[in-house]
């Protein structure tokens, strides 16, 4: 980040300090189900075996599937499988946006019930580019694609795609990995969970079974398909490090690790090392997290990793890490150090104290209260559901957390965030999306085995803020790699458009451009992907609003952004 | 100050007269010591020994006043020499290994204690110190060797059953440890029969009645030797690291070398990224058993963190050559030779860890299995 005088002297003045922020009212509010219109509730199955897969769902998303200019909601549910017949048919859940606060379900209608395997998590692209959002829903079973047919209807097209993927499938992202402007899918895979006989673990010190630490069971290799363009896909991961790498991935989100234009991959495994997947470009992939220092604890121990997000939280230009783990392993928080290595932070910033009795699935870098810094949500629960009786400390229940950027360091806010933050969930996957399109990016967590939360955020009063839509035309229509800088009051911030973060969840599109409180947005820069890679700028950006920036459209310049 | 001028004087006077006569002088120097006045007894010693060093009562005694002060090594040149002129003399041999067990050279104090009883064997303290020594240096089955034979004549003495006991609990021989557990729970409730099972209950994972069990053993007797470093590690096993720190810190203050909660203490504090305060409690731990690879890995964690490279690689190396399954300490060596760009000793590191990994992955039941072992779970 660059700050010149004018920036330096708002600074001074105030325009960055999280004080004047605060309001009477909280900054994340629980919208009720009576209020949201959103009944559904995550139908964990558990079992007295405690099957794992019970225990890892669900994940969740915003998207605009009818292309309104409004978020909606998809919610993943568990289903019929090889140990659970659902007493009652399940199903997903899509609700549609009435623009009013409020959501109708629209599950059946589109297309998108599920039920035939056991839910866990949904990513979204538009793989075709047809500007409409399609979907994939992983599951332990069968995955399923879902092509949007642009009329509020989905069809099944997971068979034809060529993407029907064996196993227990969790997070998955689409991007662009080659930059031909079609995004490619890579689906992480969790465990060999067996076929016929599951492993149990049993008794406890209660005489029960309990869920099995993932330790007990064989690693698998993940899945990367390309896009071969015309609807269907290939699997490009044989014969590189992706296969190579036996892991039990939870979490993954494509990033940038060395601003060399292709999106890297960093994959969080449960009780196996992470794996950061460099792409050397021409297919070639490089498992890099042990050298790079994010494999392991700095103990040397694989943790069990969940929730991973990127970001470059320190404004120096560099995609930094993040990975949630179990209880005992506190999360880390990884700066990238500029020649892919990384130096685990949390400790500075406050992460790893506060999460040390926790456990973290979905989280998310976003700028809540728009002074144009990312912040850092978590959610957290223990995936023991008896754990309450074996610990004096740790809980199945846990808080979200939030931390606030300040000036390139995270700090732990959430007694201040409201009343929702001193609750507990059996959190799972965690979304980022504007529903009500107020341009302060709202909150939903799935939670396991109940209903979802949706968080309206109301953090923001006063600051401005310029929400973009990008639009690929050469590059992938979603932009999935884009890099956006603007200056603001003479502060100039950068942005990239990574896929994927959290855990088996999937955001809001839209990037909102916190401004603080300048009144507008000097200039916006946007350094699309490949092929193309065009350097675009766009002035006379309106502010405190949505636009759409179109790749071709901006005034040219040299590719210079970084 | 004029009172002072008068104990000085006589002071002075009294020196004047242990010059002249030596007998006189040792004398009174076992006077100041039995009167607790131990500083003094040791200028008295060192004044009547510079006029008779050979002589062995005085420079054992010596060697007594410099423990009672805690200065151990000097009480150790004072015994070892006053065992050159009396090779035979079990008493000296006992002190001599007390200096060494309280300094916590166990190692040391173990080859003296061993010849002490052996010159002694039906005393019972140098047997249970001896007994105390291995169960501290982790040889649990050398305990149990070495105190069963004793156990006929000892079925009474409790600080016997509860250091067999302990060991064969700790052995794995859970049966017989848990005999003598009830053996000193026919006394009642105790602060050590608590200990007992509350150890029994840790080695047999079971750490949330440990935690009760050590909790009560650490009201019923602060003071118990171990039982605040027990219920440190159940506290950490139960996911309360705060207050097993509190508890490693008590353990220590009572028992400074008491391996277990130096290493957990000094595991924390490198959690926690409190490198400096972490390393004395690592050093302490290694002092107490030098070859301890898991204190050895600690320490090379810190020196790494710390970014001494060449200290790091030295532990590390140490550690893989004495434990070449030990799968973080290769990590940690991988990484510090990533750090140093050496790419070729990383990239054999990380292979041995990838090798090494499958193995213990080979080793879990995995799916599709009939025989359902129970492995363990988290924080349980």
């Amino acid at each position: 980040m660059i700050i010149g005088r004018r920036g330096f002297l708002a600074a001074l003045a105030g325009g960055l300090s999280p004080a004047r922020l605060r309001s009477a009212s909280p900054w994340f509010e629980e919208v009720p189900p009576s209020a949201s219109g959103i009944s559904w509730v995550h139908e964990n199955a558990m079992s007295e075996k405690r099957y794992l897969p019970e225990t890892l769902g669900p994940g969740c998303a915003f998207f605009d599937y009818d292309g309104d200019g409004w978020m909606d909601i998809f919610l993943v549910n568990s289903g019929g499988c090889d140990f659970y017949s659902p007493p009652r048919p399940l199903r997903h859940a899509l609700y549609r946006n009435n623009r009013d606060g409020t959501f109708t379900d629209v599950t059946e209608k589109a297309g998108v019930a599920g039920g035939h395997s056991f839910g866990m998590g949904v990513a979204v692209g538009d793989y075709n580019n047809d500007g409409l959002p399609d979907f994939v829903v992983t599951a332990y079973g069968r995955v399923t694609l879902y092509r949007n047919n642009g009329n509020g209807t989905f069809s099944d097209v997971t068979e034809k795609a060529g993407v029907a993927t064996p196993g227990w499938t969790t997070s998955a992202v689409w991007f662009d990995y080659d930059s031909d402007g079609l995004l490619d899918l890579f689906l992480c895979s969790f465990v060999d969970y067996g076929t016929d006989q599951h492993l149990s673990c049993g008794d406890n010190k209660l005489g029960k079974h309990y869920y099995c630490i993932p330790r007990v069971f064989r690693p698998t290799r993940s899945y990367l398909y390309h896009n071969n363009g015309d609807g269907t896909f290939r699997e490009t991961g044989r014969n590189t490090d992706i296969e190579r790498a036996l892991g039990k991935a939870l979490g993954v989100v494509a990033t940038d690790i060395n601003n060399d234009g292709r999106l890297d991959l960093f994959v969080a495994n449960d009780t196996v090392q992470n794996f950061l997947f460099a792409n050397r470009g021409e297919g070639r992939w490089e498992e890099i997290a042990l050298p790079a220092e994010v494999g392991f604890s700095e103990n040397g121990q694989a943790r069990s990793g969940m929730g991973v997000d990127a970001a470059d939280f320190d404004g120096d230009g560099l995609q930094d890490l993040f990975v949630a783990n179990v209880d005992q392993e506190m999360f880390s928080l990884y700066r990238n150090k500029g020649d892919e290595t990384f130096i685990d932070v949390a400790h500075a910033n406050s992460i790893a104290q506060a999460t040390r009795l926790l456990s973290g699935w979905g989280l998310k870098f976003f700028d809540y209260d728009n002074d144009g810094a990312v912040d850092l949500i978590l959610a957290n629960g223990h995936p023991d559901d008896m754990i309450d009786l074996y610990s004096s400390q740790v809980r199945y229940r846990e808080p979200l957390l939030l931390f606030h950027n300040e000036r390139g360091k995270l700090r732990n806010v959430s007694a201040d965030a409201g009343p929702v933050f001193s609750k507990a969930f059996a959190a799972r996957g965690l979304a980022i999306g504007d529903f009500d399109n107020d341009g302060l990016p709202d909150v939903l967590v799935g939670n396991n085995g109940g209903a979802p939360v949706l968080l309206h955020n109301r953090s923001a009063a006063g600051n401005n803020w310029l929400g973009v839509r990008l639009r690929g035309v050469a590059c992938n229509r979603d932009a999935i790699g884009a890099r956006l800088s603007w200056s603001a009051a003479g502060v100039r911030r950068s942005r990239l458009k990574t896929a994927g973060g959290s855990y088996l969840s999937s955001h809001d599109p839209r990037e909102i451009l916190g401004l603080g409180r300048a009144a507008k947005a000097d200039w916006i820069e946007v350094q699309w992907p490949g092929p193309s890679r065009l350097v675009e700028r766009f002035e006379n950006v309106p502010v405190n609003r949505y636009i759409e920036l179109r790749e071709g459209q901006g005034k040219r310049r040299d590719p210079h952004i970084g | 100050m004029r009172a002072r001028l008068i104990v000085q004087l006589a002071i002075a006077i009294a020196a004047c007269g242990q010059e002249r006569d030596p007998q006189q002088a040792l004398a009174h120097a076992i006077q100041l010591h039995q009167a607790g006045r131990i500083e003094e007894a040791i200028t008295a010693y060192r004044a009547f020994l510079k006029l008779e060093p050979e002589h062995v009562e005085a420079r054992s005694n010596l060697g007594a006043a410099l423990s009672h002060t805690g200065r151990y090594e000097e009480a150790i040149a004072e015994y070892e020499q006053a065992l050159k002129r009396a090779p035979s003399n079990a008493g000296i041999r006992l002190n001599l290994a007390l200096a060494y067990y309280k300094s916590a050279q166990l190692a040391r104090a173990v080859s003296e204690l061993i010849r002490v009883h052996e010159a002694r064997p039906d005393d019972r303290q140098p047997a249970l110190l001896l007994a105390d020594c291995y169960l501290q240096m982790g040889e649990n089955r050398k305990v149990v060797d070495l105190l069963t034979p004793l156990e006929p004549q000892n079925t009474d003495n409790r600080a016997f059953s509860y250091l067999l006991g302990t060991a064969l609990i700790r052995d794995s021989q859970v049966a017989r440890g848990q005999a003598l557990v009830d053996r000193i729970l026919r006394d009642g409730e105790t602060a050590e029969a608590r200990l007992l099972l509350g150890t029994a209950e840790f080695m047999a994972r079971d750490f949330t009645k440990a935690r009760k069990d050590l909790a009560r053993a650490a009201e019923l007797n602060p003071r118990l030797p171990s039982v605040h470093g027990f219920y440190g590690r159940a506290l950490l096993a139960t996911g309360d690291p705060a207050n097993a720190q509190a508890e490693f810190r008590k353990e220590l203050e009572l028992n400074p070398f008491d391996f277990d909660s130096n290493l957990n203490l000094g595991f924390l504090l490198r959690q926690d990224q409190k490198h400096d305060e972490a390393m004395p409690f690592i050093e302490r731990a290694l002092k107490v058993r030098p070859r301890a690879a898991a204190a050895r890995y600690q320490l090379a964690t810190v020196y790494l963190a710390k970014g001494q490279t060449a200290e790091a690689q030295r532990e590390l190396e140490q550690v893989v050559a004495d434990e070449p399954g030990f799968v973080e300490a290769h990590v940690s060596l991988a990484t510090l030779y990533y750090r140093l760009k050496r790419k070729s000793d990383g990239d054999r590191e990380r292979e041995i860890v990838r090798k090494l990994n499958a193995e213990r992955q080979a080793q879990q039941p995995g799916a599709r299995t009939s025989a359902m072992p129970a492995p363990a779970p988290n924080s349980q």
